[in-house]
C-alpha cells in the first residue's frame, strides 16, 4: 500500500479487516458453509444412494436371470454378477465375498435367493422384475410370441395441462434461498453500517476523520467495505452450494437453470443490498446511541421480513408487481426467472429501476449523513436532520 | 500564522461568533479562554473545516484555507474520538493511513509516540482499557501522527493529573518551538500562566483580548502591593493612591506618579516595619477576569 491510497479505499479495507478479525463473523460463515455442503450432500445421498451387490448364479438359468437384473437394476445399484458351481457360491456366500447367491429349482419354475443373514429388499425387487421377465419370455417364445411386441410400460407417456411439479417444487426451494439469503446478509452486513456510523459520531471520531478525510469519502468507503463483505460471503454460500450440487452423486434437476439465475441474484442483490446500505448509513446517523437504533431499524426490518415472506409467497400477478418494486425485486425478478419464461427485458429493466432508485437513495443519505453526523444532542429526526446547516 | 478574519457563525438566527478577529503565532502557545458556551468548540471546528463560516475566513500563512478537510492539521476535539473498542495501534495506524501515511510509517510513527508517553507496552491493548490519563495520551498521539503543521486541540488538560498535565504541557512545548503553530483551550487559568505565551480571550462569540501574554501582563502592572508591619488602613487618606483592596497589613494600589509611590515607601518606613513593596504582576486568571467583567 503506497502513501496515494485513496481514503476511501482505506476506510472500505478497514471495514472489511475489522470483520475479518471478528472470531464470531468468521464462524458463522464457516459454520453456514459447512451446512451448505452438508445439506446438499445429504440431498444427493437420499437421492441416489447407490448399493453394490456381488451376486452368484449357481446354474446357468439363474445366470441368465441375473443378467436381465444388470439390465434393468435401478441407476443406483451396482450389480456384480459369477456364475459358479452351487458349492463354489456356497463357500463364497458363507465367507461373505458375496452378497448373496441364485439358484433354480429342479423344474426350472421357482428359484431362491439365498443371503448371509438377510436379503436387501432392493436386490430382492430387481431379481424377481428380472426373473418375472427371463421365465414369461421363454414361456412366449415357447408359443412362438415375440416378447417385445408386448405392450411395455414405457408405452406411457406423460404431459402436465399446467406447469411442471418438479420445477414447482424446485423454484419454491430456491425462491426460499435467495429470500433468506437476502434478508441475511441485508441484516448482518447492513447492521454494522450503522452500527459504525453511530460508534464513530457517538464517540467523536468523527470530527478526527472529518477534518482529515471528507465526509462522502468515509461513507463511500463503509458502504463500500461491508458490500464487498456481503457480495463475498454471498458468492462463497453461491458457489460452494453449486459446486457441491455439481459434485454430490445422483443428478440434481435443473442445475443448468439455477446456476444462471443465481448469477442474476448477484446482481440484482447488489444493487438492492446498495440501497440498503444507504439507508442503514442514515439510521446511524440519525441516531445518537445504539439504543436509538433499536427504535429506527423497527420499520427497516419489518420491511426486510416483508421482502422475505413476499419473495416465499408471491406468485402470479403480485410477484410480477413485486419484481419491479426496488429491494422486493432484488429476490422477486431472479425467483419469476427460474420459471424459463420471462423475457430478457424484465430483468433489464428492473435493473434500471433497481440502480435508479439506489442512486437517489444513496445521494439522499449522504445528505442526511453529511448534516447529522456532527450534531451532537439527541436523536434527530429526518426532517430536522435536513434542516441541519453544515 | 494562522489567522481568524472576520469569522460569524450561526446557528438557527442565534449567532454564536461575532465578526472574531484573531492570530495563532508560530513559536508560541496560544491559550483560547472562555466561559462555557463562549464559542470556543465552534471557532475551532471552523478552523478544522469541521464547520462552515456564516462569514470571514480562516488563513494560515496569508494564504485563505479552503473549506473542507484539514489534513496537514492535528486535532484533538473536545469530547476526544477514538475507538474504545479497539487496539491502540490499529487505530493510530488506521488514522495515520488516512493522514496518507503509508501503513508501515503510521506503525513506526504510532509505536514512537507511544514509547514516548510510555504506553508502547500497551499498544495491542484496547482504549477502553486505559486510564483516562493514557487515553489522554492516545488521544494526543493520534493528533500527532502526521507531524502536523497546526495544532489545534479543545481542552487537552481537563480530567489530567499533574504528571499528565506536565506530560503534556512539556509536548505542546516543544511543537510550539518548532514554529508548529499551537491553539489550546482550556479552562484551567492557573496553568495559562505557566504556559501561554498569547492569549485570546473569548465572550458571547465576541473576541476581548488577542496578545502576546507579555503585552497583557504590563498593560495591567501599574498596581503595588504592599505588606507592613500593621494594620494599612491610613493609605486610604494618602493623596495620590487609588486603593483596590486593603485586608489587615496588606494592600493593592495604584500610585498616580512614581514619585507619589516613592512618598507613600518613605511614610511607610516611618511609621513602622515593611516587609513587601512591589509592582503587582498579574496572573493571567486575574487578567481574564478583570476582562469579562
Amino acid at each position: 500500500m503506497n502513501a496515494a491510497t485513496a481514503p476511501w479505499l482505506i476506510v472500505a479495507l478497514r471495514e472489511v479487516e475489522t470483520k475479518l478479525k471478528d472470531k464470531a463473523f468468521v464462524l458463522s460463515t464457516l459454520g453456514t458453509l459447512a451446512l451448505i455442503i452438508g445439506a446438499v450432500a445429504v440431498n444427493g445421498f437420499l437421492g441416489g444412494k447407490s448399493a453394490d451387490y456381488s451376486v452368484a448364479a449357481a446354474d446357468p438359468l439363474s445366470y441368465q436371470v441375473l443378467t436381465e437384473a444388470q439390465d434393468q437394476r435401478p441407476e443406483n445399484m451396482n450389480l456384480a454378477i459369477s456364475q459358479l458351481n452351487p458349492e463354489q457360491a456356497r463357500a463364497q456366500l458363507a465367507s461373505q465375498d458375496i452378497d448373496a447367491m441364485l439358484s433354480s429349482s429342479a423344474d426350472q419354475r421357482t428359484m431362491t435367493l439365498t443371503g448371509f443373514d438377510e436379503v436387501d429388499a432392493p436386490l430382492e425387487r430387481v431379481v424377481s422384475a428380472a426373473m418375472r421377465t427371463v421365465l414369461t419370455d421363454q414361456l412366449l417364445s415357447a408359443r412362438g410370441l415375440d416378447a417385445s411386441a408386448l405392450p411395455t410400460a414405457d408405452d406411457l407417456h406423460t404431459a402436465q395441462l399446467q406447469g411442471d411439479s418438479e420445477r414447482g417444487s424446485m423454484i419454491r426451494a430456491m425462491a426460499f434461498i435467495f429470500s433468506f439469503l437476502f434478508y441475511m446478509a441485508a441484516l448482518i452486513f447492513g447492521m454494522p453500517i450503522a452500527n459504525s456510523v453511530i460508534e464513530e459520531k457517538q464517540n467523536r471520531v468523527v470530527e478526527i476523520l472529518a477534518s482529515t478525510v471528507s465526509l462522502r469519502q468515509l461513507l463511500a468507503g463503509k458502504i463500500i467495505g461491508n458490500v464487498i463483505l456481503a457480495m463475498v460471503q454471498l458468492l462463497l454460500f453461491l458457489g460452494v452450494g453449486l459446486l457441491a450440487a455439481y459434485l454430490a452423486p445422483g443428478e440434481i434437476p435443473f442445475l443448468g437453470v439455477v446456476s444462471t439465475v443465481a448469477g442474476w441474484f448477484v446482481v440484482f442483490f447488489l444493487g438492492g443490498f446498495l440501497l440498503l446500505a444507504g439507508i442503514w448509513a442514515a439510521l446511524g446517523a440519525l441516531a445518537t446511541r445504539t439504543e436509538d437504533l433499536q427504535q429506527s431499524s423497527g420499520p427497516v426490518i419489518g420491511a426486510l421480513v416483508a421482502v422475505m415472506f413476499i419473495g416465499i409467497y408471491a406468485k402470479g400477478g403480485f410477484l410480477v408487481l413485486a419484481s419491479y418494486i426496488p429491494i422486493v425485486s432484488s429476490v422477486a425478478m431472479p425467483i419469476r426467472m427460474l420459471s424459463g419464461n420471462v423475457a430478457l427485458w424484465e430483468p433489464l429493466l428492473s435493473l434500471a429501476v433497481l440502480l435508479a432508485a439506489c442512486w437517489a437513495v444513496l445521494l439522499f443519505s449522504e445528505r442526511i449523513y453529511r448534516r447529522a453526523v456532527m450534531h451532537t444532542g439527541g436523536a434527530l429526526t429526518l426532517r430536522k436532520a435536513l434542516k441541519l446547516e453544515l | 500564522m494562522l489567522e481568524v478574519h472576520n469569522v460569524s457563525r450561526s446557528f438557527a438566527e442565534r449567532l454564536v461568533l461575532d465578526d472574531v478577529n484573531f492570530t495563532v503565532p508560530r513559536g508560541a502557545l496560544t491559550g483560547f479562554v472562555g466561559a462555557n458556551g463562549a464559542g470556543k468548540t465552534t471557532t475551532m471546528r471552523i478552523i478544522m473545516g469541521l464547520l462552515q463560516a456564516s462569514s470571514g475566513a480562516v488563513s494560515l500563512d496569508g494564504k485563505p484555507l479552503e473549506s473542507g478537510t484539514r489534513p496537514h492539521f492535528g486535532y484533538m476535539p473536545e469530547e476526544r474520538g477514538l475507538y474504545p473498542k479497539q487496539p491502540i495501534i490499529d487505530q493510530l495506524v488506521y488514522l495515520g493511513q488516512l493522514h496518507s501515511l503509508s501503513r508501515s510509517d503510521a506503525r513506526r510513527r504510532a509505536m514512537e509516540l507511544l514509547a514516548r508517553f510510555g504506553l508502547d507496552d500497551r499498544a495491542k491493548s484496547k482504549l477502553e482499557s486505559l486510564s483516562l490519563g493514557n487515553q489522554q495520551r492516545v488521544q494526543v498521539a493520534a493528533a500527532l501522527l502526521h507531524e502536523p503543521a497546526v495544532l489545534i486541540l479543545d481542552e487537552p488538560f481537563s480530567g489530567l493529573d499533574p504528571l499528565a498535565v506536565d506530560a503534556m504541557s512539556s509536548i505542546l512545548r516543544d511543537y510550539a518551538s518548532r514554529g508548529v503553530p499551537v491553539l489550546f483551550s482550556s479552562h484551567q487559568l492557573d496553568l495559562l500562566d505557566v504556559l501561554v505565551d498569547h492569549l485570546v480571550i473569548i465572550q458571547d462569540g465576541r473576541i476581548l483580548a488577542n496578545a502576546s501574554a507579555e503585552t497583557l501582563r504590563s498593560s495591567q502592572a501599574t498596581r503595588h502591593k504592599l505588606s507592613l508591619g500593621a494594620d494599612a488602613g491610613w493609605l486610604r487618606e494618602e493623596p495620590g493612591v487609588e486603593v483596590i483592596d486593603i485586608s489587615g497589613s496588606r494592600a493593592l494600589v495604584n500610585f498616580q506618579t512614581e514619585s507619589d509611590s516613592q512618598r507613600v515607601l518613605r511614610e511607610a518606613l516611618s511609621l513602622g516595619t515593611v516587609t513587601e513593596f512591589a509592582i503587582h504582576r498579574p496572573a493571567l486568571a486575574d487578567i481574564y477576569r478583570e476582562i469579562i467583567k
